[in-house]
């Protein structure tokens, strides 16, 4: 286990209208004396460990603290360095002021470790040329990482000059301002980035225990016929009206890159709703997106998926859902009756009855045909009945995040799965993204067919 | 390929996914020590990790007569007590414990397994469980051939879906022994269903050796006889016999540790590339090391091995007792809990190389860790002086508890004169990766899950291993070499230390 050492965690150095070289002499110094420090009267210098530097671009002060922040906690396990950035901030003089802080981790067990948070103030033109402020400044040899916090400026100069000195960059597409926008233009820096650099989104982060439950329901030997079989899917996320649909579109571009699904169409109503079809081998895929407002999770959030399908004769049904026992109004503890096609939540519900009204259910327009293509029974002969879930759910007190899956196959009993959410704070799930080196292949897939989606609504 | 064989499209990408299929998992002395302590809370973090599969079930049994909620009180304490993630997640727990029942087994009772059948039947059916099943025997080795009979006779060593058993060391008390419990198992399970668990292969370190040794350019090509000058393995355990005197002092520490973990190190140190990391591959390759370690015979043995017993001493600041003392340990004891000894490899890679392996309790600390020391520089180029205070290279495998990799090498004092001083560089586990290590029975039980049998022991590994311990045993039980002493909180007895100095060696203090 490791422990900070409290006296450490100060600021050692700051400066005003200064240059990166002070700041580079700053450090050399900070470093020097760290190593004298930590060799006592043994004279053997302790190797100095660093895993990686992390760039934070950020443009304001909140962004600023949480940078540092997310910064300490992970240098509490990992040491590393990490340099702030901070663009057109007020200067009381010059056009840079610097800070040097650093995290002193010692393990029982093992050397100390220090890790380095170097925050730059910057003004003017210096600002433009971020790469020329940083690269003095990183530790040869281990990855960089460039953090983007809010809304990348993709069109700009300044963002691929940076970019060039990166191993990877890093955003967080559920804050981007202007989402559509923004995200073709994280879509088209896949075109542009050079070979070695990855790209990595929070958002993409925070959809990996969706895209394993779903994964596990397909993995058994036995499911994995239904993976051609899916005609249906449901996307609920979060937010009023349109609201910020990249998540949802992120899920349906994974599982379309994946099963090959090519889109034909997708048409955008009012209230968030989105549907889209999707053809795989002469089979048609409806993917219908739903905003819902639920007070506990994100803008943009997905609160839930719904899969439901038929292959060899057997219907399937798979409804994975966001903490279910949040956010809803439960009167009283009883037993509700719901189609399956419309999963046990409310947003299931409504979804379930907007389907309805508009008769454009394609699973069941096309269950018979999909059971002849399967069994070669007749049309209408023996199709297996839709079976019906009855689903209890009691409110608790406590605040634990889970993802609940409802799994039917054919008719037999609905199987309730609990599974936790890891944490989503933001070092969590920057640790996530750093951990794969930000090369991901399935999201950049993902990616490309999401912003298909997102292109034609 | 058939769609029930492809991969499956969602799980790309997805690195640390590995799920298994449902399965029901039954634990055969599920009230004990071993499944409080590790298998429950093994898989209370897999199924936080969302490892464990929609479906998966667990059938506690034991003698005691416990309802299903008793059971599942029980599971839920020693999980709150043993969880390495703490606090416990109160959601998980309680999606886990769900799955969770209990049947009553007495193991000489035919009736008790049809009703454990007629159990998993009814779990099959509930769960969506395609009749497979994983038999756990977290029970004294003298049990494995009744459990195993039993499972047969009722009829539970059939289903529709796959059926492995799951045993722990030892396999077996020597040669004969080994060789009678696989033969009774092969009656009931195939060679490729039985997964004999040595905890030490999950390690992350363990396993990292491979690693090491496979994915990087620049060590094979001195990882042999030309360059390496010794190998010094190092098993060491702060701890006593904990409780365990009647076991204890039949086992002794060469069987108990040597047999097993360290000839396991040996192997995974010195074996040759296998084609590819999966089982038969690395298998192959790790019994091929056994079987060519030169047998110590006769008045080798006393030569080459040593034994020793701990007495009365401080260990970590605490005072304790000699071994002789412990409960249930006879008062003229002569089995050992140290012991050393020194194996050479007769192949082509190793031919002179000695491999060094000592392992103990109540030695200073835990540690277990695996030294390469590497041959001096043929020619002094900065002349003796200068290099007085050089070490030659070294290499340290770190396994536990400060898990990670240090190389020695030396380097020019920064002054006017020239000199040269030995320096390490270091790389830490803990701190190098981004994500946290799984405990080795989360991963072994995950292996098992899954069917991927790479990092359990095969039939012909213990067999091997015991072909070399048996003459040793053997010969320790007729006092040569005699047993000698060490305090407490002391790197064993001096014969020790003897065995490495009459080579011009000496032990790295770890």
């Amino acid at each position: 286990m490791s422990t900070t050492i409290e006296p450490e965690v100060s600021p050692e150095w700051h400066g005003e209208d200064v240059t990166i070289r002070d700041v580079l002499e700053a450090l050399t110094q900070i470093r020097d004396k760290f190593s004298r420090t930590e060799a006592g009267d043994d004279e053997h210098p302790h190797p100095r460990s660093c895993v990686m530097t992390l760039i934070s671009a950020v443009s304001s002060s909140s962004q600023e603290h949480l940078a540092v922040g997310t910064s300490r906690a992970i240098s509490a396990q990992h040491p590393a360095q990490s340099i702030v950035i901070r663009e057109d901030a007020e200067l009381h003089s010059g056009h840079l002021e610097a800070w040097i802080t650093t995290e002193v981790q010692r393990s029982e067990v093992a050397c100390a470790t220090e890790c380095e948070i170097v925050t730059l103030h910057v003004r003017g033109a210096a600002a433009d040329h971020l790469d020329a402020l940083v690269d003095p400044l990183l530790v040869s040899g281990v990855p960089t990482y460039l953090w983007w916090m809010g809304t990348p400026p993709f069109d700009k100069r300044e963002l691929l000059e940076a970019l060039r000195i990166c191993d990877g960059l890093v955003v967080d597409s559920a804050q981007f301002e202007r989402p559509y926008h923004t995200f073709r233009g994280l879509s088209e820096l896949l075109k542009v980035a050079h070979r070695r650099m990855g790209l990595g989104d929070m958002q993409w982060a925070r959809l990996k225990p969706w895209r394993e439950s779903i994964a596990q329901f397909f993995t058994p030997r036995d499911r994995r016929a239904f993976l051609s079989g899916i005609s249906e899917v449901g996307v609920d996320y979060e937010g009023e009206g349109r609201g910020n649909r990249i998540a949802a579109s992120l899920m349906t571009g994974w599982m379309a890159s994946a099963l090959g699904w090519t889109l034909k169409r997708a048409a955008a109503g009012t209230g968030g709703v989105v549907v889209a079809h999707y053809e795989a081998g002469g089979r048609p895929i409806e993917v219908a997106f739903r905003s819902v407002q639920k007070q506990h999770l994100a803008a943009g959030e997905i609160s839930a998926v719904r899969i439901a399908g038929v292959a060899r004769g057997t219907t399937f049904r798979l409804s994975v859902q966001h903490d279910p026992e949040r956010g809803r109004t439960v009167q009283e503890p009883s037993y509700r009756t719901l189609h399956t096609s419309g999963g046990e939540d409310d947003a299931g519900v409504e979804l379930a009855e907007r389907r309805a009204e508009w008769h454009r259910d394609v699973l069941h327009e096309n269950m018979d045909s999909l059971h002849h293509t399967a069994t070669g029974e007749a049309p209408g002969e023996n199709r297996p009945r839709p079976s019906t879930v009855f689903t209890f759910e009691r409110r608790r007190s406590d605040s634990t995040r889970v993802l609940l899956t409802i799994i039917e196959v054919g008719e037999g009993t609905p199987l309730r799965h609990v599974q936790q959410l890891d944490a989503e704070d933001v070092p969590s799930l920057l640790l996530d993204l750093l951990s794969t080196g930000t090369h991901d292949e399935v999201y950049n897939r993902s990616l490309a067919s999401a912003a298909e989606l997102v292109e034609r609504f | 390929m058939r769609v029930e064989e492809a991969p499956n499209p969602l799980a790309e990408g997805l690195h640390d996914y590995r799920v298994a299929d449902p399965a029901v998992m039954v634990i055969f002395g599920a009230t004990g020590d071993l499944s409080g302590r590790k298998l429950l809370p093994a898989l209370y973090n897999l199924a936080k990790q969302r490892s464990l599969p929609a479906g998966f079930a667990v059938v506690g049994t034991a003698r005691d007569d416990l309802t299903d909620q008793a059971f599942r009180k029980h599971a839920s304490d020693k999980i709150h007590q043993f969880s390495r993630t703490q606090p416990i997640d109160d959601r998980v727990l309680a999606a886990l414990l769900d799955s969770i029942s209990y049947v009553k087994v007495d193991f000489s009772k035919l009736e008790d397994f049809k009703l454990l059948g007629a159990k998993l039947q009814e779990l099959d059916n509930s769960r969506l469980i395609p009749g497979n099943r994983i038999f756990y025997c977290a029970t004294p080795p003298t049990t494995y051939e009744l459990i195993t009979v039993q499972l047969q006779a009722a009829g539970l060593s059939t289903s529709s879906g796959f059926r492995r058993i799951v045993i722990e060391k030892p396999f077996g008390l020597d040669l004969e022994s080994a060789r009678a419990l696989t033969e009774t198992l092969h009656k009931v399970f195939s060679e490729d269903s039985v997964y004999r668990i040595d905890h030490y292969l999950g390690k992350e370190t363990v396993q990292n050796i491979l690693a090491f040794r496979f994915a990087n350019a620049i060590f094979e090509p001195v990882w042999n006889a030309n360059l390496i000058d010794s190998v010094q393995i190092t098993v060491a355990e702060e701890i006593g016999i904990e409780g365990r005197g009647s076991y204890y002092d039949r086992t002794g520490a060469l069987r108990d540790i040597v047999q097993n973990h360290g000839l396991q190190l040996v192997t995974l140190v010195a074996m040759e590339p296998p084609l590819a990391i999966e089982a038969t591959a690395v298998r192959d390759e790790k019994v091929k090391v056994l079987r060519a370690i030169r047998p110590l015979i006769g008045e080798d043995i006393e030569q080459s091995t040593v034994r020793g017993q701990y007495t009365q001493g401080w260990v970590l600041g605490e005072q304790v007792p000699g071994y002789r003392e412990e409960p249930n340990v006879a008062a003229d004891s002569q089995t050992e809990t140290f012991a050393a000894l020194r194996l050479f490899i007769d192949n082509w890679r190793w031919a002179g190389v000695p491999f060094y392996i000592r392992a103990g309790k109540r030695l200073p600390k835990r540690i277990t860790e695996i030294r390469i020391q590497f041959k001096r520089p043929p020619h002094l180029t900065f002349g003796r002086e200068a290099m007085k205070e050089v070490d030659p290279n070294a290499l340290t495998l770190r396994i536990q508890p400060e898990e990670g990799i240090s190389l020695k090498f030396g380097a020019k004092v920064p002054s006017a004169g020239l000199r040269i001083r030995s320096v390490t560089m270091d790389f830490q586990y803990m701190t190098s990766f981004l994500v946290e290590a799984p405990e080795a029975y989360e991963r072994l039980l995950l292996d098992c899950m899954i069917g991927d049998p790479t990092l359990f022991t095969r039939a012909d590994e213990v067999e091997a291993a015991w072909m070399f311990i048996d003459p040793i045993e053997e010969s320790w039980r007729n006092g040569r070499p005699p047993v000698g002493t060490y305090p407490a909180g002391t790197w064993g007895p001096p014969a020790s230390a003897k065995l490495l100095q009459a080579d011009g060696r000496e032990w790295h203090r770890p």
